[in-house]
């Protein structure tokens, strides 16, 4: 092999190499968000069970349900519906909360599945499918207790 | 006997004349909206938070933020999960930031009239564990009996133990990151 050649080859490489490391690159920069109600469901439970599980003990019931990146544990709520609001954003919130509890679960919807979830009647018992962001505990500060936060939420059993 | 029944009356009564003026005295939100905005010549980058709950104690003054941090939504996935991770806010281990704060010149703001006040507030900011004071304004408008809030501030990350020397981060990410909260209450 001439020396040419020999070059020739290792550009050829070099640029693979760069074409490759470019394209995972753009890859990862540009992947979209996880689709949560594409996602499998991790945990299907009760907005109360949720509520105690975090109340009994915070640290292990944050280690159980959030992940490092983010992208935490998929659940499927029932509970009762307690009140219907809207946030900062227009979207639909329903609080899952059964009258004597002391907390709930706090699902936000999307602008897709907002109409839908606005329609929920208070008292009625529903079931939704949403990501987790936060727990349930007292906060001395605000002086009352904070509800699980769920986003990207979805009716899917009325 | 008698005067037993009066006195458990008027008991009562003064019980629950305290338990309504607690209840009357405390502004509740949890209509809010919280976005971060990073500038550098390389990248703007926001995110934003809907999820929040914030208290404002009308007798007392005492104003509280408390953020669900992995509501903050990015416009890139990849961002989110940065923002996230142990380095940086290490979300899943501190799942909140709380902002506890007194606004200073309680006397200047009447929340039963309508009109734009301008709240002085000092207090402590606790992200990812790191406790640090944050002294702010923020507008407060009263419209029709409902109480609005909106404050702008910076917070520097590397105060919150967040420090980035080298690779894209250290770049594309300001020092200072500018806070806006708004809320609605009730």
């Amino acid at each position: 092999m001439s020396k040419k050649k020999v070059i020739k080859k290792i550009l050829l490489v070099v640029l693979v190499l760069v074409v490759i490391g470019g394209a995972y690159g753009a890859w990862m920069y540009f992947q979209p968000h996880r689709d949560v109600q594409d996602t499998e469901t991790d945990y299907s439970l009760k907005a109360s069970d949720i509520v105690q599980e975090y109340l009994t003990d915070n640290q292990a019931a944050n280690e159980k349900y959030l992940a490092a990146d983010g992208e935490s544990k998929v659940l499927e709520i029932k509970g009762q519906v307690s009140e219907v609001s809207e946030d900062y954003e227009g979207n639909t919130v329903v609080l899952l909360k059964s009258d004597s509890a002391k907390a709930g679960v706090k699902a936000f919807f999307t602008q897709e599945t907002s109409a839908e979830a606005k329609q929920a009647k208070v008292g009625s018992t529903i079931t939704i499918k949403g990501v987790i962001r936060s727990g349930a505990s007292y906060d001395e500060d605000l002086e009352m207790y904070e509800n699980v936060i769920v986003e990207k939420s979805k009716v899917i059993k009325k | 006997m008698k005067n037993l029944k009066v006195l458990s009356i008027a008991l009562v009564a003064v019980l629950g004349l305290f338990a309504f003026t607690t209840v009357a005295d405390k502004l509740v939100s949890s209509k809010t909206h919280i976005k971060f905005f990073s500038t550098t010549p390389a990248e703007d980058i926001e995110a934003n938070n809907y999820a929040a709950v914030s208290t404002i104690d009308k007798s007392t003054g005492k104003f509280v933020f408390s953020v669900p941090m992995q509501g903050f939504e990015f416009p890139k996935s990849l961002m989110q999960k940065h923002f996230n991770q142990k380095k940086f806010l290490h979300t899943s281990k501190y799942p909140k930031a709380k902002y506890v704060g007194d606004i200073t010149n309680l006397s200047d703001i009447n929340f039963d009239a309508d009109g734009t006040y301008t709240a002085n507030v000092k207090g402590e900011m606790t992200i990812r564990g790191v406790t640090k004071p944050v002294t702010e304004d923020a507008t407060i408008k009263v419209s029709n009996g409902k109480v609005g809030l909106e404050t702008k501030f910076f917070i520097t990350l590397a105060d919150y133990g967040i420090e980035f020397n080298r690779g894209k981060p250290s770049k594309n990410i300001a020092d200072k990151v500018e806070v806006t909260a708004k809320a609605e209450y009730k």
